[in-house]
């Protein structure tokens, strides 16, 4: 116990100059904001995966809803109608069509222009079907089934919480539902119900010609006919017709001939009774299919496809659409195409959504430069930290001991000042490979030297001292003078060595990260910089390299204003206000 | 001890000094890539030609022999040929250096012109409005990395505004005869101002900064009081004597930042695209020229040692107070 109460003693000089620059910071009137800023740096690095907004390595995407109207037999130009992918689209009459998409967007075509409608949804919808201009339905995921009643949209209770993915309205009285798992639901006009399947297979659409007639087409190749409360599987023209793939799209003429199609160019033709393999011109995943008359259809795809049908047979079409279509509808000679693009996001000025802007590649600088927050604050804590040891070690050392070892250690101190700070980093990085470390040791290599110098003149003036001899008279070891009564006294010039410290490193790291030395996959503020230059976009694209230099200079000013208040605590000549005055001290 | 004893002394360390870092980076080299040659022929060459090539470089005797022959070699400013350009290393690494030098100088004396005078007007002005703002500004400049106020003005002056080249030390294609040739034209010092006027601002504070504080230690000594008890003017104590004795510790420090400068900028030698040593060593780093990263780095050293030593000499010189003696009594 009286052992214990000792050396709490013998630790009090420790914690009582540690308080001490504390309070010369606080009661600085820079070091104060100088400190708050350093907090809020501090906050921004442990909290950067909540700060940023995006993965900084992910390439951000854009992604709009778009629309291709076909008029008159010609497809026009392809539009941007909002700001959300659209999924199916259904053509009421020549001059009226809703279009639904993700997050529940419903979008109504009057004849001139695209009107967002509100929606009691806000989750994907994957299908719409009208009725007549009064009557119609939109579902998608969840079970979520909305109904439009010549008013307004309103959700309806659905039996259940599986993705929709088709609709059919034929009549006010019957719809058929279709979705994952073989889901199909009937609207009786009051309620919808679950229906017994004859598939487990993902349904992805259906059609009607009628309330009594209609197809319903799905996963590996699955396509069932209703007929009049009946669902039969379809019949082929041969044993070799059909097909394993996904169908994604089916559409029946009132003449009762159909297509449908699916993944990897898929196409299958209904001639009334069979279905048969058609060639198709295309290999990649085909969305929509329309049919304008006898000799007139069209099949749209992922990146633009629009294949056309003649008559005999699928020709490719090009139009010059780049867009993913997710889907078409053609009634009366009159449709649109519609679909989503994500295109990459690059380049773009600050934005809501991007902060500061994204880099070449469709990155979030915002998001980037809050994790470099985090490179910067490791490796100029780390870096401090290690240099401060090295030099209150060899600093106490060399100004306690002095002579041969002062000498020794002193000629080592001379020979680190020899040496140039980023070329010798450069050499390092050659020779090693760039990771953190290598750059947290090459600024601590060099930068113990000035520590070390300081704080070893520092000691030779403290071992001059009254005390310190007392102490020696009293017997105090070497070991004992060193801890108890030099390192307690060195302590505030420690501290001002360790911010100064700080902000050096970062600044170091910064430097050698701009140069391409800095850790691969890591992000820093330097090494966004760096990306700039390498991309050569930065000498427009302001928002891609003020944010970071902006971020590196606070936080190197925050250490500099607190290392300044602490000056005032190891050099009391110049504390007190206005001098003017000499000697009012 | 004398102070011709002091030089010598002084002197002779830095020979050590030199000697101890050439060696440790050759056989850091030598050790850390044992084959420098990998980097140098190209793959699938025969045996005999493999073989040729090492013993054109003298890669192929034994390590101590590369050493000396290395050691002898670069005193007589010869430091080998160059992997990359396949040439003799000596005149490209000269020219680079005065390249640097070139820029560096023009900048350095800007900077440590400016800075004390603003560092005085600031412990004039002691706690007020702009000393703090004063402070804080130099602080800023300080803190903000020279590769990105570079950036900035590239952008602003170069792009944006259109109106002083960003790159190089001349306009292309140029033709000069000599180094001398190349600089005294006004093209030359057209493409000098971004540059030189990146790295002045980042200069201008410490010696600011250093001036303030110096100031402040200064006026509240005896002879400041005297000035004032003679009636002299605020304006010349603040001058003449003050700032007079001020000064010191700026001028030491300006020869420490020239040593650093010289061996420190890199960047933005690599930002203006400037023909320097720090590109240089970049460029040779990139494209594993080892032996002209060592001499590229030897320069620098070398110019960081002969600046130190300066300083101490000026020191010396311009504080009497200063005594030469071993450290530690």
């Amino acid at each position: 116990m009286a052992q214990k109460s000792n050396r709490w003693k013998q630790l009090q000089p420790y914690f009582q100059s540690m308080k001490a620059p504390f309070k010369a910071i606080w009661a600085d009137p820079l070091g104060r904001p100088g400190s708050i800023l350093f907090i809020l740096i501090l906050f921004v690095a442990i909290f950067a995966p909540v700060l940023a907004t995006h993965d900084p390595h992910v390439m951000n995407e854009n992604i709009e809803g778009t629309a291709a109207p076909f008029v008159d037999g010609e497809w026009q130009r392809m539009s941007v109608i909002g700001d959300r992918p659209l999924n199916s689209t259904a053509v009421i009459s020549p001059g009226e069509s809703y279009s639904v998409g993700r997050e529940g967007i419903i979008l109504h075509f009057d004849g001139d222009e695209w009107v967002e409608k509100e929606s009691p949804v806000d989750i994907s919808l994957q299908s719409v079907d009208f009725f007549s201009p009064e009557f119609g339905f939109a579902v998608g995921e969840k079970g979520t089934i909305i109904l439009f009643d010549g008013q307004a949209w309103q959700q309806v209770d659905s039996p259940v919480e599986i993705m929709l993915k088709g609709v059919a309205v034929p009549a006010e009285d019957m719809a058929l539902a279709v979705g994952e798992e073989g889901t199909i639901l009937q609207w009786d006009g009051s309620s919808w119900t679950r229906l017994e399947s004859p598939t487990e297979r993902d349904l992805n659409a259906v059609f009607m010609t009628s309330p009594d007639s209609g197809v319903l087409v799905g996963g590996r190749g699955t396509i069932i006919h209703y007929e009049e409360g009946e669902f039969v599987n379809a019949s082929f023209r041969t044993m070799l017709d059909g097909t394993f793939r996904d169908l994604n799209a089916v559409a029946i003429s009132p003449e009762g001939f159909g297509f449908t199609t699916g993944q990897r160019g898929e196409i299958l033709g209904f001639d009334g009774e069979d279905w048969f393999n058609m060639s198709s011109p295309e290999s990649r995943e085909l969305t929509g299919v329309g049919i304008v008359d006898a000799d007139k259809a069209y099949i749209v795809g992922i990146r633009g496809i629009v294949l056309e049908y003649d008559g005999e047979a699928w020709s490719r079409m090009d139009l010059g659409y780049r867009r993913s279509f997710r889907g078409l509808d053609i009634s009366e000679g009159y449709g649109f195409g519609i679909g989503t693009d994500p295109y990459i996001n690059e380049l773009s000025p600050p934005t809501r959504d991007h902060l500061f802007g994204t880099t070449h590649l469709g990155r979030d600088i915002w998001s980037q430069v809050m994790y470099g927050s985090r490179t910067a604050l490791i490796v100029g804590i780390v870096t401090a930290l290690l240099v401060n040891i090295i030099g209150v070690v060899i600093g106490l050392v060399s100004g306690y001991f002095r002579g041969r070892v002062d000498n020794i250690l002193m000629r080592i101190v001379d020979i680190m000042y020899g040496l140039p700070l980023e070329p010798f980093a450069i050499i390092l990085v050659l020779i090693f490979r760039p990771s953190l470390w290598i750059i947290i040791l090459a600024i601590g290599l060099l930068t113990w030297r000035t520590n070390a110098r300081i704080i070893r003149s520092q000691v030779l003036s403290l071992v001059e001292r009254p005390f310190i001899k007392a102490a020696r008279v009293a017997g105090a070891g070497d070991l004992r003078i060193i801890l108890v009564h030099i390192a307690p006294n060195i302590l505030p010039l420690a501290f001002l060595q360790l911010a100064v410290a700080i902000g050096y490193a970062i600044t170091a790291e910064a430097t050698l990260s701009f140069l391409g030395l800095g850790p691969p996959r890591l992000y820093s503020w330097g090494t966004i910089l760096h990306a700039a230059r390498l991309s050569g976009a930065w000498r427009t694209a302001w928002w891609w390299i003020i944010p970071p230099g902006v971020f590196i200079s606070l936080t190197v000013v925050s250490v500099f204003l607190i290392s300044r208040s602490l000056e005032v605590l190891t050099n009391p000549r110049l504390r007190g206000g206005n001098t003017r005055a000499p000697g009012s001290k | 001890m004398g102070k011709k004893e002091f030089i010598i002394r002084r002197l002779l360390q830095m020979v050590v000094t030199f000697l101890i870092i050439l060696t440790g980076l050759f056989f850091v080299f030598r050790l850390a890539l044992p084959d420098p040659t990998s980097a140098l022929v190209m793959e699938g060459l025969s045996a005999e030609a493999q073989a040729m090539v090492r013993a054109r470089f003298g890669l192929d005797r034994p390590l101590w022999q590369q050493y000396f022959i290395y050691l002898g070699n670069f005193f007589q400013g010869e430091f080998g040929m160059s992997f990359h350009y396949r040439s003799a290393i000596a005149p490209i690494v000269w020219e680079k250096m005065l390249n640097t030098l070139v820029l560096m100088f023009p900048a350095i004396i800007i900077s440590y012109s400016t800075g004390p005078i603003l560092g005085v007007i600031l412990s004039w002005r002691r706690g007020s409005r702009i000393e703090y703002s004063g402070i804080v500004g130099g602080l800023f400049l300080r803190s903000a990395p020279v590769f990105w106020t570079g950036m900035i003005f590239i952008m602003l002056f170069g792009i944006t505004l259109g109106i002083l080249p960003t790159s190089g030390m001349r306009t292309l294609p140029y033709e000069a005869t000599g180094f001398l040739d190349k600089v005294f034209t006004l093209d030359f010092l057209w493409h000098l101002i971004l540059p030189a006027m990146t790295i002045a601002i980042y200069y201008m504070a410490l010696p600011m900064l250093i001036m303030r504080n110096t100031m402040l230690e200064v006026m509240g000594e005896d002879f400041i009081e005297l000035c004032q008890a003679k009636g002299l003017s605020e304006r010349v104590i603040m001058y003449k004597h003050a700032a007079r004795n001020a000064l010191l510790p700026v001028v030491t420090q300006a020869a420490i930042t020239i040593g650093l400068a010289v061996g420190g900028q890199v960047v933005v030698e690599v930002v203006f695209s400037w023909p320097g040593l720090g590109r240089e060593i970049i460029q040779s780093v990139r494209t594993s020229d080892f032996p002209m990263a060592q001499a590229c780095f030897m320069l620098m050293a070398g110019m960081v040692m002969v600046m130190n030593f300066l300083a101490d000499l000026l020191y010396g010189y311009l504080d009497p107070r200063v005594v030469y003696q071993k450290g530690g009594k």
